[in-house]
C-alpha cells in the first residue's frame, strides 16, 4: 500500500491491486455497455463533427474567400486555429517525454490520453494551414519532389519548416504513442471475450506475448523514442513561432516568440489535459488512478507555464516602448484600445488574471473548479493568438491599408467543428482503446509497493 | 435592304411561331435579311456564341484570331482547336498588337487616342501624344471605355415600339418621315442632340435644315447646360499665378487632360529650376483642382458671385482685405512681373463670367494665358424649348440623337409627359435606357471604336473617328440615322464622314487617319465676348437649420453616360474612395448639426422632389453644404441601376446649387462602400510634403546595413519614381492598370470585404485641419524592393526577383498562401478570393483581355509587375534586333495613362535615364526607407506654393 | 485459447512487406509517368482534317518553314497558313485531288480548316518563336526533323524540365542564321566551343534565361 504524506493525495489510490487495474481500465473498451451519458457526449460532438465537414466542403467548393479574409488580413481563423492547436498538441509528448526521461511517476496514468490528444490536435492542426491554402491542390508543391517542373520549395520561408516540423511531430507522436499500446493492445487482446475484438486487438498487438524478451526490447525502444521526442516538444513550436518572428509586420517581428509561444503550448496543453483527465474519472470511476495529485500536478505546471506567457505579454509591450519605433509602439497602444482592445483585456483576464487562483491549494484541488478555470484557459490562449494574428495585421504600416476583420460562419463552423471532432474523436479512443495505460499503471503500482 | 410593311407582317408573324423566348437573337434567322446569323454561328460557334446578334464578316474575319487567343485566356483549359485564317488581312501578324490613331467623343469633345488591338480586337487605349485634347494623357473614362464596347448590356437591334425590327424596316420608316416633312419644310420635326463638335454631323443637319428650313434643332447636356458662343482656351503653363474662381479645371470641361499637363508642367520644381506655380482657389465643394491648390478658401457654393466681387473689389483698390487669401493674391498681383489667369467655372454666373474677363485682361492674360475661341459646339434650342413646344404642338415627331433625356433632364421639368404628347419619337443610342423604351423607334448606336465619325478638341483641332473593330452589336452611327433622315440610304458611315472633308486630298485623309489630327484645323482666337456689367447675385442665406445640396457630375459616370460600365462603377471615387453608388457627403459637423452619421440613410426633398441616400462623412465639406453626385441610377436594360438618381432634384434653371433643403434621417442603414478607411497618417512619414522656400531639402538617407547579398542586374534596373507635387489623383492610372493586366471586376459585396483587386491604388490622406486641411495622394503601385520581404517567405518560390530587378509573381506556381501580402509592408498585392474572372464562354469580355497577361485563377496572389508583359516585348524586341532599349521606350500602363506626367519609368543603370534623374533630385525619397526594403518605387515629395508656407506644417 | 492460426506470423510480416515494395512501385511509377511520352504526349500525332505531309512539303519539296509559317521571325507565334497560301500552289497542283477537297471547300465558303493542334504548350507559358529562331534556336531543336513527318507529331516532350535544359545550357542549341530552318545541319569541329561562340555571336543573354518571367507572366 502505498503512504503518501497525508497532504498530499495519493498518485495512485490504496484502492488499485494488481488484479483490479487491467480489469477496471479494460471494462472500458471492453464492457458491455457505456452509460447512456457517454452516448450523448458522443452525439453531441459527431454532430459538430458534421459541421467542420460542411464547413470544409463549403470552403474547398466555393473558394478561400468564404471565410473571413481579406488584404490585410489575409491570415485569420484557420491559422489561429492551428497555432492552438499546436499549443494543445504539446502536452502530450511533454508528458509522454520529458515526465518519462525525468522518472516522473505521476505521468504513469495521464500519458496515454494525453498522447492521444497530441495526436489528434496536433492532426488538426496540420490540417488547418492546408484547408487555408487558395489551392489546396498543391499543397505538395512545399516538399522536395522531383517533378518534371522543376522549381523546390524555398528554404528561406518558415512555412517549408513548419511542414517538416509538424509532419516529423505527427509521426514521432504517432509512434511513440502506439508503441506504449501495444502491451495494453495484448491485454486487451487476451481480456477480450468475442471473436471479432480478439482479432482486432491481436492484429494491433502484434503478436505481444509479454516476454522478458519482448519488454526489455520495448523499454529500450520506448526510452530511445522518448529521447527523441523530447526536442520536439521545443522545436515544434519554435517554428510555428518562426512564422511569425521572421515577418516584418510589427507584432510578428519580435523574437520573444519561440520561448514565449513554447510556454504558451504548454500552458493551453495541460488546461486541456486538465479538460479531459476531470470528466474522464469522474464518468468512468477512474478516481483510483487519475488522481487529485494529478490535477494538482497540472496546475502547478501551468502555474510555471501561465508565469512565462504573463512575462511575454509584458516584455512585449516593454520592447515595443524600449525600441522607440513607432510602429511598434503604436501596435502595443492599438492592441490595448483599438478596435479589439476588448479581445486584449479579455485574454488578460483568462490568461494572467485566472491563473493567479491557481496559487491556492483548495483550488488546484478541486476538479471541477480546476475543470472550469482549464475552459477558461483555453479560451484565453485563443484569443491571445487572435489578438497576435489579427490586430497586427489589421493595423500595419500604411494606414490607407488598414482594414478590420469580419470573420462569416465558415470561421466559426471551422472552429466549432474542429472541436467537435477532436472530442469525438476522443471519445472513440477511450471507447475502443485503454485510455490508461495499464502496464504502466500496474508498473507504478508495483514500484509503489516495493517503496511502500 | 428595306423591309415592305407586308414583309414586316409576315416577319411578326414567324417570329411568334418560330421561338417565342429570346426570339430575337435569331431575328436574322428569319427575317427577310435572310440567316446570316445562322450561317455564322454554324462557322465559329465560339464567336457567334458572344456576338448573339448580327455581325458582317469583317468582323468575323477580323476576330476569328480572336476567338483563338480569348479561348486560351481562360487559363487551364487548352484549346485543342487551331484555325488559321482564310485569307489573312494585310499587316496583320498573329500574335503581334496593331495600333490605329482615333479619337473618343466625351461630352461632344474628342479626345485623341491610340487604340492598341490584337488580331482585331482593341484590347486598350492610350492617349495620343499627338492629338491637344490628350497630349498623350487619358483619365479614367478613356482607359474603360473598351468595357463599354464589349459588354453585353448594350442594345444589340433595332426596335419598333419595343418589337424587334430591322435598320431597313427603320430606313424605311425614315423615308416615309422625309416624305411628310420635306413637303411642309421640316415644320414639326425635331432632332435632339448631346453637347456636340462633330463637323460631319453639322453639315447633315445645315443640309437638312437647307431642306427643311423649319426642322427644330434641340441640344442637351446635362454636364455643359450652357453653350456659350465664345468659349477660353487657356494655357495654364504660361501662367504663375492662377487664380480658380470655384472652376474645376483639371478634372472637368473638355480641355481636362491638356490642363492638366500644362498645370504639372508649370510646377515641376527641379534641382536646375527650382520654381513653381501658385494656384489660388475658391471652392465650394472639394474638388481636384481645389485639392491640388496653394492657397484654397472654402466658400458657401451659392455664395460665389458675393467673393468674387470681394476679390474683384480688393484687385481694384490694391488694399488687401482682412482675409490672408486676398491679402496674399493682392501682393503677388502687385508684383510687376506676374502673369496671373482667373478662371471661371463652365456653369458660371453671368457676373463671374464677366469679372474673370475683365480680370483676365486687366492683368494682361488674355491672348497669352488665355484667348477666346468661337465654340466649337453645335448650338441647339434648349430642353425646356423642347417641352413647351411639345406642349404648344408645334413639335410632332422628334428624333434623338443620343442623350438620354428622361435620365437627365432636371426634375421640374415634364419630359415624359412631353415626349409621351409626341406622335413619334426615335432614338439611337449605346443602351436601352428610359429614353430608348418609351420612344417608337430605337435604333442600337455603333461605339466610337467601331464607327467612323468625326469631332473637335477644345480648342477647335478636328479629327476623324476611325472603327478598330466592325459593329460588334449591329450599331449604326448618327450619321447613318440623319443620312437616312436627308433620304441618303446608300452611303456608307465611311463616304458620310469622308464627304465632309473635300479640302483633303486621299494623301492628307489618309495622313489624318494616321496621325489621328487633321493639321491646322484648331480654331483661330476670336474677340473675347464683349464686357457686359452685371450685379453679383447675392446668395440667399438661408435658415440656419437649412443645407444646401449641390449636384456634381460624378467625375467617371458623368451626366450617366458611362453609368453601364463597371470598370468605372468600382473604380474609387478620386476624393472620398466610394464605390458602387452616390451618397450625400457632408462635412462632419454638418452630420454632427443634422443629427446624422456615416452609413444612416436621409431623404433630401427640396420644393417636392425628393432622393433618399446614405450619408458619407466627407470632411472636405463646407458647413451647412451636402454634394450629391449626378449620374447614378440610369435604368438600362440588361444591369441593375447603380446608386440613386439625383436629377430629380435638379432646377430647369441650371446651378447645380439648391438652397433651402431638408433633411430627414430615415430609419434605415445602407452601408458605403469605400477602398480606404483610415485617412490620417498618424503622423507618419508618408507623404512628403515641403515648402517651396524649404527646397531644395537635404537628402539624408544613411545607408543601411543589410544581411542580403546585393542583387546585380546586368542589362537593365528598371525603376520608377511618382511626383507627389505632378500627381491630382485623377486615377487614370488606376483605370489604366485594370485594363493592361486583366484584373477583374468584383462586386460591391466583395470590395466591402476588402478583396479588391486593383494592383495600384492611390491613397488619399488629409492632414492639418481647419481651412488650411489638406488633402494628399499617393498612388502606391508595387515597390519592387530589392530586399522583398515578400520573396523570402513565399514556400514555394512563386514570387521571386528577377535579374532586371523586378519581383515577378508566377501565378501558375503560387499555391496561395497569402503570406507573401502578410509580410508586404505596403499592402499592394491581391488575391484571387474567389474565380473572380471564370468567363463563361459566351461572355463578350473575354475578347478584352489582354493576351500577353494571364487570367489569375482562384486562389492565385497577384500584384503590380512594372507590366512585365511590356518590358519583356521590349528586351526581346531589344535581343533580336540587338540593339539597346532606349530610354521611354517602355512605358507602363499607368505612366503611360497620366495626363500630368506624374509617372517616370525606366532603367536605373543608364545614369542619363529620365528615372533615374528624378530619383537624383533633393527631394527624392521612399516610402517606409526606414525598413531598408530598398524600393525600386520612390516619390517625390509633394511642394506647397503658399506664401506663408515658410512655417509649415508638414505632417 | 489461441485468436491466430500458425502461420499468423509470417502473413503479417509479408502483408507489412508488400505494402513497403507497393509503395515505392507507386513513386517509381509516378515519377516515370510524368516523364514517359504518355504524360507528355511526345511523339504523339493526331489525326488532322487534311493529311498534310511536311515530309513531302518541306521534306521532297524542300519548301522553306518560312513559307508557310510567316511570322515565325517577327512573331511570339510562328503563324499558320491561310487558306489562300495553301491556294497559291493547290489551284494548280493536284487542283481536283479529292483529299484536297477541304482546302477549295474553305477558300470557297469562307470557313478556316480547322487543325488538331500538336505543339499545345500551357496558357501560362508565353513562348516566343521570334526570340528564340532569331537567337540561333533551329526549327529541329525542338519540332524534330520535320521533314522525316509524314504526319505531324510532337517530337520533344515539352516539359518545363526540357525547355531549362536548353535555357541553363542554351550553347549547344545554337546555329548561325542561314541554318535556323536546317533540318540536317550539323556544327563543325568542338560543340562546346562553337556553342560558345554563338552565344557571343547573338548576345543571347544567358544571365536571366532561367527566370520565372521570361516565360510566365
Amino acid at each position: 500500500m502505498a503512504s503518501d504524506p497525508p497532504r498530499d493525495p495519493p498518485v495512485l489510490s490504496p484502492g488499485a491491486t494488481p488484479r483490479s487495474i487491467p480489469a477496471a481500465i479494460s471494462a472500458i473498451p471492453l464492457g458491455p455497455k457505456l452509460p447512456r451519458r457517454f452516448w450523448w457526449g458522443f452525439g453531441f460532438f459527431f454532430a459538430l463533427t458534421l459541421v467542420f465537414l460542411f464547413s470544409v466542403t463549403w470552403v474547398l467548393v466555393e473558394g478561400i474567400g468564404t471565410l473571413g479574409l481579406d488584404i490585410p488580413a489575409a491570415w485569420a481563423f484557420p491559422i489561429i486555429n492551428t497555432v492552438w492547436w499546436i499549443g494543445i498538441g504539446h502536452a502530450g509528448t511533454l508528458i509522454s517525454a520529458v515526465l518519462l526521461l525525468l522518472r516522473q511517476r505521476w505521468r504513469n496514468s495521464i500519458n496515454r490520453f494525453a498522447e492521444a490528444m497530441t495526436l489528434l490536435a496536433a492532426s488538426l492542426a496540420a490540417f488547418h494551414p492546408i484547408l487555408h491554402l487558395g489551392r489546396p491542390q498543391y499543397f505538395y508543391w512545399l516538399l522536395p519532389l522531383p517533378v518534371t517542373h522543376m522549381p523546390w520549395p524555398q528554404w528561406r520561408s518558415p512555412l517549408v519548416w513548419d511542414f517538416f516540423a509538424i509532419g516529423t511531430y505527427l509521426i514521432v507522436s504517432l509512434l511513440f504513442w502506439y508503441m506504449g499500446l501495444i502491451p495494453d493492445l495484448a491485454v486487451l487482446r487476451d481480456r477480450a471475450k468475442r471473436r471479432g475484438a480478439q482479432v482486432a486487438y491481436g492484429l494491433l498487438a502484434l503478436g505481444w506475448r509479454g516476454s522478458a524478451h519482448h519488454w526489455h526490447r520495448f523499454e529500450t525502444a520506448y526510452f530511445l523514442i522518448a529521447a527523441l521526442a523530447t526536442p520536439l516538444v521545443v522545436s515544434v513550436h519554435s517554428v510555428i513561432a518562426l512564422d511569425f518572428t521572421s515577418a516584418i509586420i510589427p507584432g510578428y517581428h519580435s523574437t520573444i516568440f519561440p520561448p514565449y509561444f513554447v510556454a504558451g503550448a504548454l500552458y493551453s496543453g495541460f488546461a486541456m489535459v486538465v479538460t479531459i483527465a476531470v470528466p474522464l474519472r469522474a464518468f468512468f470511476g477512474l478516481e483510483a488512478f487519475i488522481t487529485l495529485r494529478h490535477i494538482d500536478n497540472a496546475a502547478r505546471v501551468m502555474l510555471g507555464a501561465g508565469g512565462v506567457v504573463a512575462f511575454g505579454y509584458v516584455s512585449e509591450a516593454y520592447f515595443a516602448w524600449y525600441s522607440g519605433d513607432e510602429y511598434e509602439r503604436y501596435m502595443i497602444w492599438n492592441r490595448a484600445f483599438g478596435d479589439y482592445g476588448w479581445l486584449f483585456w479579455t485574454m488578460l483576464a483568462c490568461n494572467v488574471g485566472a491563473l493567479q487562483l491557481l496559487w491556492f491549494r483548495s483550488v488546484r484541488r478541486s476538479q471541477w473548479t480546476m475543470f472550469a478555470l482549464a475552459m477558461v484557459i483555453n479560451i484565453g490562449m485563443w484569443i491571445e493568438r487572435y489578438v497576435i494574428v489579427v490586430t497586427s495585421l489589421t493595423r500595419d504600416f500604411l494606414p490607407s491599408a488598414w482594414n478590420t476583420l469580419a470573420p462569416t460562419w465558415t470561421d466559426f463552423g471551422l472552429l466549432a467543428g474542429s472541436l467537435g471532432l477532436f472530442f469525438a474523436l476522443m471519445f472513440l479512443f477511450v471507447r475502443l482503446l485503454p485510455a490508461l495505460s495499464i502496464s504502466e499503471v500496474e508498473e507504478l503500482q508495483h514500484e509503489l509497493k516495493e517503496a511502500g | 435592304m428595306s423591309v415592305t410593311g407586308s414583309a414586316r407582317g409576315t416577319l411578326r408573324g414567324r417570329l411568334e411561331t418560330a421561338a417565342p423566348a429570346r426570339f430575337w437573337q435569331v431575328l436574322e434567322e428569319v427575317s427577310a435579311e435572310g440567316g446570316f446569323s445562322h450561317r455564322f454561328s454554324a462557322e465559329f460557334p465560339e464567336i457567334a456564341e458572344r456576338l448573339s446578334g448580327a455581325v458582317d464578316r469583317r468582323t468575323t474575319l477580323k476576330l476569328m484570331g480572336a476567338a483563338l487567343l480569348s479561348a486560351g485566356l481562360a487559363g487551364c483549359k487548352p484549346s485543342k482547336g487551331i484555325a488559321p485564317y482564310v485569307d489573312q488581312p494585310e499587316f496583320t501578324v498573329p500574335g503581334k498588337p496593331r495600333f490605329y490613331a482615333t479619337s473618343l467623343v466625351l461630352d461632344g469633345y474628342a479626345i485623341g487616342v491610340l487604340g492598341e488591338t490584337h488580331e482585331g480586337r482593341p484590347t486598350k487605349l492610350e492617349g495620343n501624344p499627338a492629338h491637344p485634347g490628350s497630349l498623350g494623357g487619358t483619365d479614367a473614362i478613356v482607359q474603360t471605355a473598351v468595357y463599354t464596347l464589349y459588354s453585353a448590356d448594350r442594345s444589340r437591334y433595332v426596335r419598333r415600339g419595343g418589337q424587334p425590327a430591322t435598320w431597313g424596316a427603320f430606313q424605311a420608316e425614315m423615308a416615309e418621315l422625309r416624305d411628310t416633312y420635306v413637303s411642309r419644310g421640316g415644320a414639326g420635326l425635331g432632332v435632339l442632340i448631346g453637347a456636340e463638335t462633330s463637323p460631319t454631323l453639322a453639315r447633315q443637319l445645315d443640309a437638312l435644315q437647307a431642306e427643311m428650313p423649319a426642322l427644330a434643332v434641340y441640344r442637351h447636356s446635362a454636364t455643359t447646360p450652357r453653350n456659350p458662343a465664345v468659349v477660353p482656351v487657356y494655357r495654364f503653363d504660361r501662367a504663375d499665378v492662377i487664380v480658380s474662381l470655384d472652376a474645376d479645371f483639371l478634372a472637368e470641361g473638355p480641355g481636362r487632360l491638356a490642363h492638366a499637363r500644362q498645370f504639372s508642367d508649370s510646377r515641376r520644381v527641379r534641382r536646375e529650376a527650382a520654381k513653381m506655380s501658385r494656384l489660388y482657389a475658391l471652392e465650394g465643394v472639394p474638388s481636384l483642382t481645389g485639392v491640388a491648390a496653394d492657397v484654397r478658401r472654402k466658400i458657401r457654393p451659392g455664395a460665389l458671385d458675393e467673393a468674387v466681387s470681394e476679390i474683384a473689389a480688393a484687385l481694384e483698390s490694391g488694399a488687401p482685405a482682412g482675409d490672408k487669401f486676398i491679402a496674399w493674391l493682392v501682393a503677388d498681383l502687385g508684383a510687376a512681373a506676374s502673369r496671373a489667369v482667373f478662371v471661371p467655372p463652365l456653369d458660371a454666373s453671368l457676373y463671374v463670367e464677366a469679372t474673370a474677363l475683365a480680370l483676365n485682361q486687366r492683368f494682361g492674360a488674355v491672348g497669352d494665358r488665355v484667348i477666346y475661341i468661337a465654340s466649337p459646339e453645335i448650338a441647339g434650342a434648349p430642353l425646356e424649348t423642347l417641352v413647351t413646344d411639345a406642349e404648344s404642338g408645334r413639335l410632332e415627331q422628334l428624333v434623338i440623337l443620343g442623350p438620354d433625356v428622361l435620365h437627365t433632364a432636371p426634375g421640374d421639368l415634364d419630359i415624359t409627359g412631353a415626349l409621351q404628347r409626341l406622335a413619334r419619337v426615335y432614338h439611337h443610342g449605346l443602351h436601352v435606357d428610359r429614353t430608348a423604351r418609351l420612344a417608337h423607334w430605337h435604333v442600337p448606336a455603333a461605339h466610337d471604336l467601331e464607327s467612323w465619325s468625326d469631332g473637335r478638341a477644345y480648342e477647335g483641332s478636328a479629327s476623324i473617328l476611325q472603327p478598330l473593330i466592325a459593329p460588334l452589336y449591329g450599331g449604326v452611327t448618327k450619321h447613318q440615322v440623319l443620312a437616312a433622315l436627308a433620304g441618303d440610304f446608300t452611303s456608307s458611315a465611311q463616304e458620310l464622314v469622308r464627304g465632309t472633308w473635300p479640302s483633303l486630298n486621299d494623301e492628307a485623309w489618309f495622313e489624318a487617319l494616321k496621325s489621328g489630327l487633321i493639321e491646322g484645323s484648331a480654331a483661330a482666337a476670336t474677340a473675347p465676348p464683349a464686357a457686359t456689367s452685371v450685379a453679383p447675385a447675392t446668395a440667399v442665406d438661408g435658415a440656419t437649420d437649412a443645407v444646401d445640396v449641390v449636384l456634381r457630375p460624378d467625375p467617371y459616370f458623368s451626366d450617366g453616360t458611362h453609368a453601364a460600365n463597371l470598370f468605372l462603377a468600382e473604380l474609387p471615387r478620386p476624393l472620398t474612395k466610394i464605390v458602387w453608388g452616390n451618397t450625400a457627403e457632408m462635412s462632419p459637423d454638418t452630420a454632427a448639426r443634422l443629427g446624422v452619421a456615416q452609413d444612416d440613410v436621409v431623404e433630401l426633398s427640396a420644393n417636392g422632389r425628393t432622393v433618399v441616400l446614405p450619408v458619407f462623412i466627407h470632411p472636405g465639406m463646407p458647413e451647412g453644404v451636402i454634394a450629391v453626385a449626378l449620374g447614378f441610377g440610369r435604368e438600362i436594360e440588361g444591369s441593375a441601376p447603380i446608386g440613386v438618381n439625383a436629377f430629380v432634384l435638379a432646377r430647369r434653371d441650371g446651378g447645380g446649387v439648391l438652397s433651402e433643403v431638408t433633411v430627414q434621417k430615415l430609419d434605415a442603414k445602407e452601408h458605403v462602400v469605400t477602398t480606404q478607411h483610415h485617412h490620417s497618417m498618424e503622423g507618419r512619414d508618408i507623404v512628403r510634403e515641403l515648402p517651396l522656400a524649404a527646397f531644395p531639402p537635404e537628402r539624408n538617407e544613411p545607408a543601411q546595413p543589410t544581411l542580403y547579398p546585393e542583387y546585380e542586374n546586368p542589362e537593365e534596373a528598371w525603376g520608377m519614381s511618382i511626383d507627389l507635387n505632378a500627381c491630382i489623383g485623377c486615377m487614370a492610372c488606376v483605370a489604366a492598370c485594370q485594363v493592361e493586366n486583366n484584373s477583374p471586376v468584383v462586386g460591391r459585396e466583395e470590395v466591402a470585404r476588402g478583396h479588391e483587386m486593383h494592383w495600384l491604388r492611390v491613397d488619399r490622406y488629409y492632414a492639418g485641419d481647419g481651412d488650411d486641411q489638406r488633402t494628399l495622394f499617393q498612388p502606391v503601385p508595387c515597390m519592387q524592393c530589392e530586399d522583398a520581404p515578400c520573396e523570402v517567405v513565399c514556400p514555394v518560390n512563386a514570387t521571386v526577383h528577377t535579374a532586371d530587378g523586378i519581383n515577378a509573381q508566377v501565378y501558375n506556381r503560387c499555391v496561395g498562401t497569402r503570406y507573401c501580402s502578410q509580410n508586404c509592408p505596403y499592402k499592394v498585392r491581391r488575391f484571387n478570393f474567389f474565380a473572380y474572372q471564370d468567363f463563361a464562354e459566351d461572355n463578350p469580355l473575354s475578347l478584352l483581355m489582354n493576351p500577353d497577361v494571364s487570367v489569375r485563377e482562384r486562389g492565385v496572389m497577384e500584384k503590380c509587375t512594372y507590366c512585365v508583359q511590356r518590358t519583356r516585348a521590349a528586351q526581346i524586341e531589344a535581343n533580336i534586333t540587338d540593339s539597346p532599349i532606349t530610354d521611354g521606350s517602355v512605358m507602363t500602363a499607368c505612366q503611360q495613362a497620366c495626363p500630368s506626367r506624374a509617372i517616370t519609368f525606366g532603367n536605373l543603370k543608364d545614369r542619363s535615364s529620365a528615372v533615374a534623374r528624378e530619383k537624383g533630385e533633393p527631394h527624392a525619397y521612399a516610402l517606409l526607407e526606414e525598413l531598408n526594403t530598398k524600393p525600386r518605387t520612390t516619390y517625390l515629395a509633394r511642394i506647397r506654393n503658399a506664401p506663408d508656407s515658410e512655417e509649415d506644417d508638414g505632417e | 485459447m489461441q485468436v491466430f492460426g500458425r502461420q499468423a506470423d509470417q502473413i503479417a510480416q509479408f502483408g507489412l512487406t508488400a505494402a513497403l515494395v507497393m509503395l515505392l512501385v507507386f513513386a517509381v511509377a509516378w515519377v516515370g509517368l510524368d516523364r514517359s511520352s504518355y504524360g507528355t504526349g511526345q511523339r504523339l500525332a493526331r489525326l488532322q482534317p487534311i493529311p498534310f505531309s511536311h515530309a513531302h512539303h518541306a521534306g521532297e519539296d524542300g519548301i522553306d518553314c518560312r513559307y508557310c509559317h510567316g511570322a515565325v521571325e517577327t512573331s511570339s507565334s510562328a503563324g499558320l497558313p491561310a487558306t489562300e497560301i495553301c491556294m497559291t500552289c493547290h489551284s494548280q497542283l493536284f487542283a481536283d485531288a479529292p483529299v484536297l477537297e477541304p482546302v477549295r471547300q474553305s477558300f470557297a465558303s469562307g470557313k478556316p480548316i480547322v487543325w488538331e493542334r500538336v505543339h499545345d504548350l500551357p496558357d501560362f507559358v508565353y513562348f516566343n518563336h521570334a526570340a528564340h529562331v532569331n537567337n540561333g534556336v533551329g526549327c529541329v531543336s525542338c519540332h524534330g526533323r520535320i521533314d522525316e513527318m509524314p504526319t505531324l507529331y510532337q517530337a520533344a516532350p515539352l516539359t518545363m524540365q526540357w525547355c531549362l535544359d536548353c535555357h541553363r545550357d542554351p550553347g549547344p542549341q545554337l546555329r548561325p542564321e542561314d541554318e535556323i530552318t536546317s533540318m540536317t545541319w550539323t556544327p563543325t569541329g568542338e560543340r562546346r566551343k562553337f556553342g560558345e561562340q554563338m552565344i557571343a555571336h547573338y548576345h543571347v543573354r544567358t544571365d536571366h534565361m532561367t527566370d520565372c518571367y521570361v516565360c510566365h507572366r
